[in-house]
């Protein structure tokens, strides 16, 4: 019994101080961690495939007119999955590293990406395919860059 | 295989010798899975007949086919664990008459899977020792079955007034102590009455299931086969891995999706490594009910550099999001193993340290000794899993009767305690984590290189079923997956490890002082969830005594403090 005891106070003297200084010290998170999505305008040319995969339905695609495509991110329901970084075919939008998202207004919570489009005349899309939203429109699995790229 | 195929054909003629034109049908999916159609009426019969063959009960699927084949089906489940089989039992029930004989009475482990398939799809077992409502919520309105196709995911019936659970009646003399519906040892939100006489416990009644979600509806109804897992990882606030491993291992198999033989590795690595984190913190809230905070504070303490691992393999501590249909999103880069095997060594220098300290402590054997004595004859019948199990001495554990990810190639040694008792659960899960440990670093040394997603480039085709179990910490999970068109399935179905656990309780518990009721509760490992109250109705005087959590957390430790002397 009492060796038990002291088995057990040896423990914990051994651990010593535990408790991280966070948040008077940064505290880094590992790479590769997925923290808030981060989004280039520039490099997105609206073809909804994050909108197609994403599990918790956070973004939302309209069209307004025939020039202008509107892409919402209501994240304030995003899981941090990542599938919309995966499928992306031009690297538009990224996870960070960023956790610290706390805030007390909604507004923080939603991005809003207006993309001009150009649409063929001929046929109504821009691109010879196969392209990337032939991808996009498989059923069953598709396939994508694993998240860390 | 050749010998799974032999077992499959002799049960198959088994059943058909005893219930003659009662077997429609014989078909087999997957090579583990042997799908036999029976006529309801025959049923019963089936059943013992599985039971002579020394088949474990599964869970019950209800399914409306009606837009399939004009009529619902029930599936039972039941697994030949030595020889790696899954055998289904599958009536075609009218629904005009929807009604299929109960087969609790044979295997008492039915019974709440009967409950639940009648609350969602509407399939009445007759002759139910215990016909109350289980699944859905008091005020839910009669005739109203969510797991129905015609029944839209988003609706929600008006709140009713004035309704209550149907409470069981306590045995002349006794007094009623409710616990719940919220308190900390539990899980989810549930609600146990305790029938005492004095500070003895004679009987218990539970009426659970207020954290139901109705995401098997969801996952048929708005999710896509690939958004799925990310729902599934977030069934368990501990163990998410599991679930999503199990729910692409169903559809996989269903689809006949070879994963690669990296992917599978990993698969086991991150399962195992969940089981060392699960186990840790256990162990921690078990020395915490007890009073014996010093476990707490360490094991939790020697837990977190897994979390942090977990993060930096998977991109976060909890939400893994690794798994999809066909393998792994991410590789497990060379720089990270170096950091695992360091990881892990710490851990089980320190959980050896822990475990020498804790098998001499005596007050510690006071508390668990005799505590919660579960007979491994009532753990077969009502078809308990995991630790539990184990502990009351049935051989059984999914990584060896239904191999699957890398356990065909690391398998984890078979860890069974005799005496049923709280004691023999903490042994047990002791000598799993180190196990875990074990087949981790055997795992990385055996980690083969190559690709860790195989391309899905077909549909996947409809009406097959899928049935894949896994080891959770706290026992085998199950995940049923039959599917359909559109992209999603048709219907998919998941059974937790504490469905059978809980339902070992009220045996468990009989005859055991109030002060043991949290620790024997708490040696299912059941998640701890959230603060609350305990209250004592005196039914004679109908006066009323609230307990506050810490009260009942006192009486706990003030028997702690008296050495366990009661």
């Amino acid at each position: 019994m009492l060796t038990a005891k002291l088995r057990e106070a040896l423990i914990c003297f051994k651990a010593g101080r535990v408790t991280l200084p966070y948040p008077f010290a940064p505290h880094d998170p590992a790479p590769g961690f997925r923290g808030k999505i981060t989004l280039d305008p520039d490099r997105c040319f609206g073809c909804g495939g994050c909108a197609n995969v994403c599990p918790a339905g956070v973004i939302q695609v309209r069209d307004a007119g025939q020039l202008l495509r509107v892409l919402e991110f209501q994240w304030r329901r995003c899981t941090y999955c990542g599938r919309c970084e995966e499928v992306c075919p031009e690297q538009a939008i990224t996870m960070s590293q960023q956790f610290e998202t706390a805030t007390d207004r909604g507004d923080d919570m939603v991005m809003r990406l207006e993309v001009f489009m150009g649409p063929c005349q001929r046929c109504g899309r821009c691109y010879v395919p196969p392209t990337p939203l032939d991808r996009m429109d498989r059923t069953g699995f598709r396939t994508g860059s694993g998240g860390r790229s | 295989m050749a010998s799974v195929l032999g077992v499959a054909a002799q049960v198959n003629e088994a059943v058909a010798r005893k219930i003659g034109a009662g077997l429609r049908a014989a078909s087999q999916g997957p090579p583990d899975t042997l799908r036999l159609v029976v006529a309801p009426e025959e049923l019963r019969s089936a059943t013992e007949e599985l039971l002579r063959l020394r088949a474990r009960f599964l869970i019950t699927v209800g399914i409306d086919a009606r837009p399939l084949s004009a009529d619902y089906r029930v599936l039972y489940l039941f697994s030949l664990d030595g020889e790696h089989l899954f055998v289904v039992l599958e009536c075609a029930v009218s629904p005009d008459d929807p009604h299929v004989d109960s087969i609790a009475a044979l295997v008492p482990g039915a019974n709440w899977a009967e409950r639940e398939c009648r609350d969602a799809v509407g399939v009445t077992p007759d002759g139910h020792p215990d016909p109350r409502r289980l699944l859905l919520a008091d005020d839910w309105p009669e005739g109203l079955f969510p797991l129905r196709r015609d029944f839209p995911y988003d609706y929600r019936p008006p709140a009713a007034e004035g309704v209550a659970p149907v409470p069981k009646q306590p045995p002349e003399g006794a007094s009623v102590l409710p616990i719940g519906p919220f308190f900390p040892v539990l899980e989810e939100p549930s609600y146990w009455r305790l029938f005492v006489e004095g500070e003895t416990v004679v009987g218990c009644d539970y009426r659970g299931f207020y954290n139901h979600r109705g995401i098997e509806k969801l996952g048929e109804s708005t999710l896509t086969y690939n958004e799925i897992p990310y729902l599934a990882e977030r069934i368990c606030g501990i163990c998410g891995f599991i679930h999503s491993t199990a729910y692409c291992q169903a559809v996989e198999k269903a689809a006949g999706i070879e994963v690669p033989r990296r992917a599978r590795y990993i698969r086991s690595i991150m399962l195992e490594l969940e089981r060392v984190h699960s186990h840790l913190l256990w162990l921690g809230i078990a020395g915490h009910i007890l009073g014996f905070d010093t476990v707490l504070m360490q094991t939790w303490r020697m837990r977190e550099p897994v979390m942090w691992l977990a993060e930096e393999i998977s991109g976060n501590r909890k939400t893994y999001g690794m798994n999809t249909i066909g393998g792994l999103r991410r590789d497990l880069p060379a720089t990270v193993v170096a950091k695992v095997l360091k990881v892990v060594d710490e851990v089980e220098r320190e959980s050896v340290a822990v475990r020498d300290a804790i098998v001499g402590d005596t007050t510690l054997l006071a508390r668990t000794k005799n505590v919660g004595v579960l007979t491994g004859d009532w753990a077969r019948q009502v078809c308990v899993v995991g630790p539990p199990a184990r502990g009351s001495g049935v051989p059984i554990d999914a990584r060896l009767d239904h191999p699957y990810a890398a356990y065909d190639e690391v398998p984890p040694r078979l860890c069974t305690q005799q005496a049923g008792d709280t004691w023999a659960r903490v042994l047990v899960r002791v000598e799993e984590l180190l196990d875990s440990i074990r087949q981790v670093r055997e795992g990385l040394a055996r980690l083969p290189a190559g690709e860790v997603l195989a391309e899905v480039k077909d549909e996947i085709p409809r009406d097959r079923i899928g049935i894949s179990v896994v080891e959770a910490p706290r026992g085998e999970a199950v995940h049923f997956v039959m599917t359909g068109g559109d992209n999603r399935p048709y219907r998919w179905r998941v059974r937790a490890p504490t469905y059978p656990n809980l339902q070992a309780m009220p045996a468990m518990i009989d005859h055991a002082a109030i002060a043991d009721v949290p620790i024997t509760l708490g040696s299912l490992d059941p998640c701890f969830s959230c603060t609350e109250r305990v209250e004592a109705i005196d039914v004679s005087t109908h006066s009323r005594r609230v307990y506050s959590r810490q009260e009942l957390l006192a009486m706990s430790r003030e028997l702690t403090l008296r050495g366990g002397r009661r």
